[in-house]
């Protein structure tokens, strides 16, 4: 092959690979596919990174995805002033997160801790071996990640295809109808896209499609109970319970000690899961235990009229107009009733 | 950084332009060790300090090892250089290992002795600059070569970035004379170089990581017995991640140095499609075989001592490659296997002494392990040189368990869980799964049989352009879709 023959196999493979990605991000914006991001390990890593601003000027949020789909960033933000961090994980405990922030001499800001009681009192490691992965991730993270994810930001922002969870090759490949093979852990069918789009900010914002097509809602209602179902860790022991609280506890001394500011908040969920977490997590058992054992206050949504009428659109997580309301009137709890300033609001208390 | 990451493209970029604007060639090659110390930097910083002082010691030590008369100083000279490469190697890769292997001896004989952890960090691609450095101080000491002249090439020599943290392992005549007249790539060497780096990653992002890392992962990492079909594939899965992982790599590094206008050797020649063990050492990781034959085996004697020395100094070479892979008593385990399997073969070739032949030409007929011929019952015919093949690929396979298992109470699952029946034991890969490792393997063997005797890039200059572009852009489009960046090569924990 001469030169030249090289020279056209590269130009016509830079025009090929340049069409088929054209041709790919015109054809999912077409289908109304909107940008969202990849919340894995470097997404996280970035936020964890932000916690170190003073306590009037930033908080954290941690747990699993109710604090995701149920705090809108943009409110917070404009409410208080300061700076709200998402770090909380879906479908994780939030336990491994609080404790690496409590051995983390330098944070000593406001804290937010979602409580989905499911995910609290569990020690199953696949709901918290994700966590721990990104705590190391972001303690061991070089230069050079840092700088890939600076200049992955500035792709994410323009490109649909770009989604790992639903546009990946092997995402791709996973939706090819191949049978199950029985025995093997599966779910029944992939979440839907439409359940949430997430924000550089890490927030989760269910679709105008999800809100509208109930068939999609069932689908993820169906995955819920599919959980439930294939869940073989039971119920929290009195002792699996008291050691977890001992565990807490301690995390959110060292917290106190150091100036911090810690509330623990049960997000809102509806029907038949709402009454199924009764079933398993009563109040007194759980939510009260977990105020008396630490000693921080909490705010239960059933608690308060302004949060407690919410109907999650499959049970569980707040649509987004659902969310700047819980959110604004976090806020107001917060301020009213638990006494938290927010110095840089410009915004009156309604 | 690694070479499958956004980081590394920016700084690629950046770095071609500079070695291709009209400056002095001394300043390039200051541009690309500024590159290069950036490039290791981007890991770890203070890190640096470490390949500094490797660089300065071993450029000193050298030029003093050339030029001094007095043989007792040349020894002291050389003891300096082993025990300061050596030592730092030690401790940085062995120190917990063997800090961990003392507190077991003496526990052993009632001693209550129960240190903490030395929480040691593994400077990245310790192993392979170390083993650079080592082969120009010992050339210097028997005056294989002549010495750098200056130190700006032998910084160059040894930091060179594409070489710099996972090989190919240079040798200085394979590297330092490229430093002393202008370089920049033409533009056929420009688009080889291209090529090379979008197989490289092809092979390390598409295959290893998306396809087959998930199910080895999955197998290894499972603390079940396994059902027989989930162990073997899950090895299988292995097998072909640490090919593609690490042929990757080394692909990476030649095109990305050919873009640059350099050239380093050759590290993988489809050592799946070995004809016997010797065969797969000339073909897997060659540099570091050629390496251990070089500055281990034959200083050991090699094959010149009578054969049970031979024997010894071939297991006493695996044993040590296999520790250099890793501080861990499996991996001596993996090497002792490798030893085990090159012994069997020479014993074999020793029974049959009439019927060797010369060992079957190689694309570098210079690099033979061990002095060990593939014997010539191995190459019969093409039909049979297959299932030999595939004999030798399945006896490789089993050594890859003990290299990936953390210890030995799972590497024993895993052999059991491959060839016992295990009552209920653990179905854990989806069916999809299965498919992709099967396509996968199956291919990468078809592959590696056909391309045997040959080089990806005369194949590919033969290859029609448009068919060359159709090819590349599938492996650039499935590269991009594949979405998996930045996670790190296999070996650079070696």
């Amino acid at each position: 092959m001469t030169v030249s023959s090289f020279l056209k196999a590269g130009f016509l493979t830079l025009i090929l690979v340049v069409a088929f990605f054209t041709s790919w991000e015109l054809f999912l914006r077409s289908r109304g596919i909107k940008i969202s991001y990849d919340d894995g390990e470097s997404l996280w890593a970035d936020k964890r990174a932000m916690v170190y601003e003073p306590q009037d000027d930033a908080t954290v949020f941690i747990g699993s995805s109710r604090n995701k789909y149920d705090l809108d960033i943009e409110t917070w933000r404009s409410l208080t002033g300061d700076h709200p961090i998402q770090l909380a994980i879906e479908g994780n405990s939030p336990l491994p997160v609080l404790d690496d922030l409590a051995r983390d001499k330098n944070f000593k800001g406001k804290l937010i801790i979602d409580v989905t009681e499911g995910l609290f009192f569990t020690t199953n490691p696949q709901n918290i071996s994700e966590p721990q992965d990104r705590i190391k991730y972001y303690h061991k993270r070089t230069p050079a990640q840092r700088f890939s994810f600076l200049v992955n930001k500035v792709l994410e922002d323009h490109l649909v295809f770009l989604d790992k969870n639903y546009f990946s090759l092997n995402a791709l490949l996973d939706r090819m109808p191949v049978k199950k093979r029985a025995g093997v852990f599966a779910l029944p069918y992939d979440c839907p896209r439409d359940f949430g789009a997430v924000t550089f900010d890490r927030q989760d914002i269910m679709t105008d499609r999800f809100l509208r097509d109930t068939v999609i809602q069932n689908q993820v209602k169906g995955l819920w109970d599919f959980y439930r179902k294939t869940n073989t860790e039971g119920l929290p022991s009195r002792h699996k319970a008291d050691s977890i609280l001992a565990t807490v506890k301690a995390d959110v001394d060292q917290i106190k000690a150091r100036g911090g500011q810690i509330i623990f908040v049960r997000t809102p969920s509806s029907g038949p899961y709402l009454a199924g977490e009764k079933m398993a997590f009563p109040r007194e058992k759980f939510w009260e235990r977990i105020l008396a054992v630490t000693g921080c206050p909490g705010i239960h949504f059933e608690d308060h009229p302004a949060i407690a009428h919410f109907v999650c659109p499959e049970f569980s997580h707040l649509k987004h107009s659902d969310a700047i309301v819980f959110t604004t009137n976090l806020v107001k709890i917060l301020r009213e009733e638990k006494g938290w300033r927010f110095p840089h609001s410009t915004v009156a208390i309604q | 950084m690694v070479f499958n990451s956004y980081t590394f493209i920016v700084f690629f970029a950046m770095v071609l332009l500079l070695h291709n604007l009209p400056l002095p060639w001394k300043v390039k090659k200051i541009n690309l060790l500024l590159a290069s110390y950036i490039f290791y930097a981007a890991w770890n910083p203070p890190f640096i300090l470490l390949l500094w002082l490797a660089t300065i010691v071993d450029y000193f030590v050298g030029r003093a090892l050339y030029t001094q008369p007095n043989k007792q100083k040349r020894r002291l000279l050389l003891v300096l250089s082993l025990c300061g490469n050596l030592g730092m190697l030690c401790f940085f890769k062995y120190g917990g290992f063997i800090l961990e292997n003392f507190t077991h001896l003496v526990n052993a004989f009632g001693i209550n002795y129960h240190p903490a952890p030395p929480n040691i960090i593994l400077p990245a691609g310790i192993s392979f600059y170390t083993f650079t450095t080592l082969c120009y101080t010992i050339d210097m000491y028997k005056k294989r070569s002549e010495p750098v002249k200056s130190l700006l090439d032998f910084s160059l020599f040894v930091t060179f970035f594409p070489h710099l943290v996972a090989g190919p392992i240079v040798r200085p005549p394979q590297l330092v004379p490229q430093f002393a007249s202008p370089r920049t790539a033409n533009q056929k060497q420009l688009m080889q170089g291209l090529l090379m780096v979008s197989l490289g990653l092809f092979m390390k992002v598409v295959l290893a990581d998306s396809m087959l890392a998930g199910p080895a992962n999955t197998v290894f990492n499972s603390k079940a017995p396994l059902n027989t079909l989930d162990a073997w594939m899950g090895l299988l899965a292995f097998s072909g991640q640490i090919f593609f992982d690490f042929a990757g790599y080394s692909t990476c590094a030649i095109g990305v140095a050919s873009c640059l206008g350099f050239v380093l050797p050759e590290n993988f020649l489809y050592p799946y499609a070995a004809i016997g063990f010797s065969d797969f050492w000339r073909r897997w990781h060659i540099t570091l075989s050629a390496w251990l034959r070089d500055y281990l085996y034959i200083p050991l004697g090699g094959n010149r001592k009578g054969t049970v020395r031979t024997y010894i100094n071939l297991m006493i070479t695996m044993l040590l490659g296999g520790l250099w892979h890793g501080a861990n008593w499996t991996f001596v385990v993996w090497g002792a296997l490798h030893g085990f399997y090159l012994m069997a073969e020479k014993f074999i070739q020793d029974l049959r002494p009439k019927m060797q032949l010369q060992p079957e030409l190689v694309a570098d007929p210079h690099i033979v392990l061990h002095g060990v011929h593939a014997p010539r019952f191995l190459k019969i015919k093409p039909s049979s040189n297959f299932l030999y093949a595939l004999l030798t690929f399945f006896l490789v396979n089993v050594t890859w368990v003990f290299f990936r298992s953390p210890d030995f109470t799972s590497a024993w699952r895993m052999l059991v869980s491959m060839f016992s029946v295990v009552p209920k034991g653990a179905a854990l890969l989806s069916n999809l799964s299965i498919i992709k490792v099967s396509v996968i393997i199956a291919m990468m063997l078809a592959f590696h049989w056909f391309m045997r005797n040959r080089r990806v890039l005369s194949v590919a200059e033969k290859m029609p352009w448009w068919l060359l572009s159709l090819a590349w852009s599938a492996m650039l489009i499935l590269l991009i879709l594949s979405q998996e960046s930045s996670s790190s090569f296999i070996y650079f924990q070696f």
